[in-house]
């Protein structure tokens, strides 16, 4: 164990990267958000006029409010099904279940898929040519078809069902870890005292796991915030303003409306919304560490 | 020594050989080595397209223009359908110093190119007969106040119907006739009229005619947005309610808010699930090379319908060339690649449509009988306004005709909306 | 409930949750199999009745395909290594000093991936505007770099807190200096950690669409994940039986390493998982 100035050298180059890349530019973003620069011009003003122009816009109580439904649908379905997985892979190791290790690599190979081409994949999906894949399955045996991508609610529930298939496994691991963390004897103490399986989930299982719960909320929702490449190439936002959320405005504003000023006043917001996320997970973190 | 010749030779001779091969790739044509370089940023259509003749025939023109330019080599960058965005990113490369030497600028982006005055004029490079041959509205697209030309538009287009005559045998000429047709589609099993209705330009593009039938305006004289003033609103909500009525009475599928490419059009007229659908000129060729010959047969084109079936509009489209460089050759080069690549016989073998009248009598590929009906429809052409808040307009357009058509929002709301996203943007310019 | 039932029970939803997660790429499979005509087909050609490789020969003909693969691999394996190699340092310090301000900077060090590249890109972007470094390889590579930074910083420390320090102290012992340590003995017995935040980064550089987006325009440089969203935004090519083949090409080769490298990429996973 060493006490030495010098040690701040072994971070130079990590501060150096990190300072260049994300410190300064996000200082600049902040400035810029008080600015009147556009992509075009440079800045000619300071004042709150980015801010009043982003926020009195009509558009951004729609935007929050997709940005709101598809984190939340999101990051619940995205919870539900990793610990479904989990629990079932637990299950199937323990009893010694064939195929869990298939099962896993097939829920963990959609997530290595680029964003885009996942947006890609299941626009061919969802597409409602009649050829499209899940409508002429639905229309051979016998259903009607869905507007998947048409109709501005749908086209929410497809975007957050493109997202899960694409995350679910991130949420998979962590559970999974959690879940063979927890002391076996807790449950074959309640099988002795005659507790269901139901029971055991709700009064071992999760309590148990709850701080990994909370710790993966909060991750799951700060990447469900910071990522719309699924969504641009799944809809571009549309049907309409439906499925446009905070990422994806902030990006047409600057790099198509040329806005930057109401650009970067709507990216410190998303920055605020994030930094806030993570410093209730540093709480629990800490907490959790502290105990 | 003696078979150090021949060798020397042979050694040449392939150089030379895979030379000749090399002097088109990915992103060069002409000599690799060529002291001079000028960059011309281009669409994947016709040096790159996909289509092996097509391609084989700009390769050839482009190697015999550049033949006369041995010291030259032109650096080729492609560029995306996505025109909003492509376009908005050049005009920023192009202030910041970064932009190419020439580009293929979409018309309905020229105006922004203009009033930024980043352009080169092109002025030595054409006679005042080729000047005074384009159409007017081409040649008041292209020149300033000053009468500089400041790019060249090589070819237009124009929306038209389309229509599978064995169901619908006489074209509509009014926006009700289309309803009508449409629903008889519906009753044979098919999907009614397709148009354009997701978030990209073609979707605003291919509905404005029917509010400029009406003899409505989106900006005035100056240049700002009045499309939500006066009786232009009134003519604004008739259009959207237009197309509002096609989605509620199911002439048209829901799924066109999701269309955002001409080409689902082609798929479902060769999947035959298409009864009519609103596309553009150039897709005929398209059919015609896709379908099976029986069912092209059946596929006729028509003016688009109106209102009423002496108001009528198509809007005129097209791509234009302009320099940016500051280099007297390069900007010569520019406009000769537009002049004699692009507008006359590029056109011609594409089936474009050429932008000055004596050129359709010029080439045979102009004989057909689809270009009468082109050349009819043309005379209602109207142009997107040459301004710098048009890409705004279209966008908010986009938006617009997406939440109406999926009920999300009221026409009257969504213009609102549309007017006032597009003011303040006004503002900001 | 017998256990035998629930064995029965735990099969079948098994089998469900594959079919759900496999269904999707098994589509695209068989989209980029068939012929126009059988696309058409919807549903009903799940199976092509005949199925070509016209689609990838027309697909993988095209140069540019093998120049964007190229890119994407250069790109993210360079940020990646770059990343591994800027963290290690700071990683080894974690794990072995004691020293003030030594969680705050870790902690910071953890926020920083919160912040999305979206955010930072705008002005990343008329940085390097101005100093002519974009549409540069370079630009993109030190952005996936610092991308990679913070959860390489921890991944490595957790790698170095499991090393027995009794080695290191024996060859303090000996004389070799704080970096001839790390160096000689600590580095290679942290290989597997080292290897699973590369490969991490690798994975993650490979989705990435923002940076080389706003950062890149010429053709020639993009990585394939813009390429295939501009390919999909061409009407030329945009038929869907090309575009599936372009996204499978798009696909596998991510697919194949994480296949290839499952255990270390899970194991790499689950302790950043664990750690937090």
């Amino acid at each position: 164990m060493i006490k030495d100035r010098r040690v701040w050298l072994w971070f130079a180059p990590v501060l150096l990267v990190l300072g260049g890349v994300y410190l300064i530019p996000v200082a600049d973003v902040i400035r810029f958000s008080f600015s009147d620069a556009t992509l075009l011009r440079p800045v000619t003003g300071y004042g709150l006029g980015g801010y009043q122009a982003a926020f009195s816009d009509d558009s951004l109580g729609v935007i929050l409010r997709n940005t709101g439904l598809f984190t939340l649908l999101s990051v619940v379905s995205l919870q539900a099904m990793g610990l479904a997985i989990a629990l079932l892979l637990v299950r199937g190791d323990r009893r010694g279940l064939y195929g869990m290790s298939a099962l896993r690599t097939i829920v963990l190979a959609a997530w290595v898929i680029p964003g885009i081409a996942n947006g890609l994949i299941w626009q061919m999906l969802f597409s409602e040519a009649p050829f499209g894949a899940i409508n002429s399955t639905l229309r051979l045996i016998g259903l009607s078809p869905v507007a998947w991508l048409s109709d501005p609610g749908n086209a929410m529930i497809s975007a957050v069902i493109a997202n899960v298939w694409q995350g679910s496994a991130f949420s998979m691991i962590v559970f999974y870890a959690a879940r063979r963390a927890v002391d076996p004897v807790l449950y074959e103490a309640a099988s002795v005292d005659g507790a269901r399986p139901v029971a055991q989930f709700f009064f071992i299982t999760l309590p148990q796991m709850r701080g990994a719960l909370l710790v993966n909320t909060i991750l799951v929702t700060i990447q469900t915030l910071n990522t719309f490449d699924t969504i641009l190439a799944l809809t571009g936002g549309g049907p309409g303003r439906a499925t446009e959320v905070l990422s994806l405005n902030i990006f047409n504003r600057v790099f198509y409306s040329y806005d930057l000023g109401g650009g970067s006043a709507l990216a410190v917001l998303l920055l605020t919304i994030s930094m806030a996320l993570t410093l209730v997970y540093l709480a629990v973190l800490l907490r959790k560490t502290a105990r | 020594m003696r078979f150090a010749y021949p060798l020397t030779t042979a050694l040449a001779l392939t150089a030379s050989g895979t030379a000749a091969q090399d002097l088109i790739t990915r992103d060069r044509v002409g000599p690799a080595d060529a002291p001079n370089v000028m960059t011309f940023r281009l669409t994947a259509f016709d040096l790159y397209s996909s289509d092996d003749a097509t391609r084989e025939f700009f390769e050839e023109r482009f190697l015999a223009l550049m033949a006369e330019y041995p010291e030259w080599r032109i650096e080729t960058q492609l560029q995306t359908d996505n025109i909003g965005q492509e376009q908005a990113r050049m005009l920023e490369q192009v202030r910041a110093g970064r932009g190419p030497d020439c580009a293929m600028i979409d018309s309905s982006q020229l105006g922004l190119f203009k009033s930024a005055g980043v352009l080169s004029p092109m002025n030595d490079h054409f006679s005042q007969d080729q000047i005074d041959d384009l159409f007017p509205f081409v040649r008041d697209g292209v020149m300033d106040a000053e009468g500089n030309v400041l790019a060249w538009w090589w070819f237009t287009s124009l929306q038209v119907l389309y229509r599978d005559a064995s169901l619908v045998p006489d074209a509509p000429a009014t926006w009700e006739d289309l309803q009508a047709a449409a629903l008889t589609t519906v009753e044979a099993g098919r999907e009614g009229v397709l148009f354009n209705g997701g978030r990209w330009e073609g979707t605003a593009f291919d509905w404005l005619p029917n509010f400029w039938a009406q003899g409505g305006e989106l900006v005035d004289a100056d240049g700002r947005p009045v499309f939500n003033e006066g009786d232009n609103r009134d003519k604004m909500l008739a259009a959207i309610n237009y197309y509002k009525t096609l989605v509620d009475e199911g002439a048209a599928p829901s799924r066109v808010t999701t269309i955002i490419n001409y080409d689902e059009f082609n798929a479902a007229a060769a999947a035959g699930t298409a009864g009519l659908f609103i596309g553009g000129n150039w897709q005929y060729g398209q059919l015609r090379s896709t379908l099976a010959k029986d069912q092209f047969a059946n596929w006729e084109i028509s003016e688009l319908p109106g209102p009423s079936a002496d108001q009528r509009a198509t809007g005129t489209g097209g791509w234009t060339i302009g320099a940016f460089s500051d280099d007297a050759t390069a900007v010569e080069i520019c406009a000769r690649m537009a002049y004699e690549i692009y507008a006359t016989e590029g056109n011609a073998f594409q089936g474009l449509l050429p932008t000055s009248a004596s050129l359709y009598d010029a080439y045979d590929a102009f004989d057909g009988p689809e270009y009468d009906a082109f050349a009819a429809a043309l005379v209602n052409g109207v142009a997107r306004p040459g301004v710098a808040i048009y890409p705004e307009i279209s966008n908010q357009l986009q938006v617009l005709l997406g939440d109406v058509l999926s009920g999300a929002a009221t026409p009257e709301a969504a213009l609102d909306a549309a007017s006032d996203a597009v003011n303040a943007a006004y503002d900001r310019l | 409930m017998t256990p035998r039932i629930a064995d029965m029970l735990t099969y079948l939803a098994g089998i469900v949750l594959a079919a759900l997660f496999l269904m999707p790429l098994l589509w695209l499979v068989s989209l980029s199999l068939r012929t126009p005509a059988e696309v058409y087909l919807g549903a009903a050609r799940f199976i092509p009745e005949a199925p070509t490789l016209d689609n990838f020969r027309q697909i993988l003909s095209d140069s540019a395909f093998g120049t964007y693969l190229w890119n994407a691999v250069k790109l993210c394996a360079l940020g990646a290594l770059g990343a591994v190699i800027v963290a290690t340092p700071a990683a080894y310090a974690a794990s072995r000093f004691t020293f003030r301000g030594k969680g705050p900077v870790m902690i910071g060090i953890l926020m920083v991936q919160m912040i999305s590249p979206l955010v930072v890109i705008i002005p990343l972007y008329r940085y390097l505007d101005r100093l002519g470094l974009l549409e540069s390889h370079l630009s993109v590579i030190a952005v996936y770099m610092a991308i990679g930074v913070p959860l390489s910083v921890w991944l490595i420390k957790v790698g170095f807190d499991t090393i027995p320090q009794a080695l290191e102290e024996a060859a303090a012992i000996d004389g070799c200096s704080q970096f001839e340590i790390l160096w000689r003995i600590t580095l290679p017995l942290a290989s597997p950690a080292l290897a699973s935040a590369f490969i991490l980064n690798m994975i993650m550089g490979w989705s990435q669409f923002l940076v080389p987006f706003i950062l890149l325009t010429r053709d020639g440089q993009l990585p394939i994940a813009v390429a295939i969203y501009n390919f999909a935004g061409s009407s030329s090519a945009s038929t869907t039986q090309l575009l599936a083949a372009a996204c499978l090409v798009a696909v596998v080769p991510a697919l194949a390493a994480f296949l290839a490298l499952q255990r270390l990429i899970l194991r790499a996973i689950m302790a950043g998982a664990v750690k937090g």
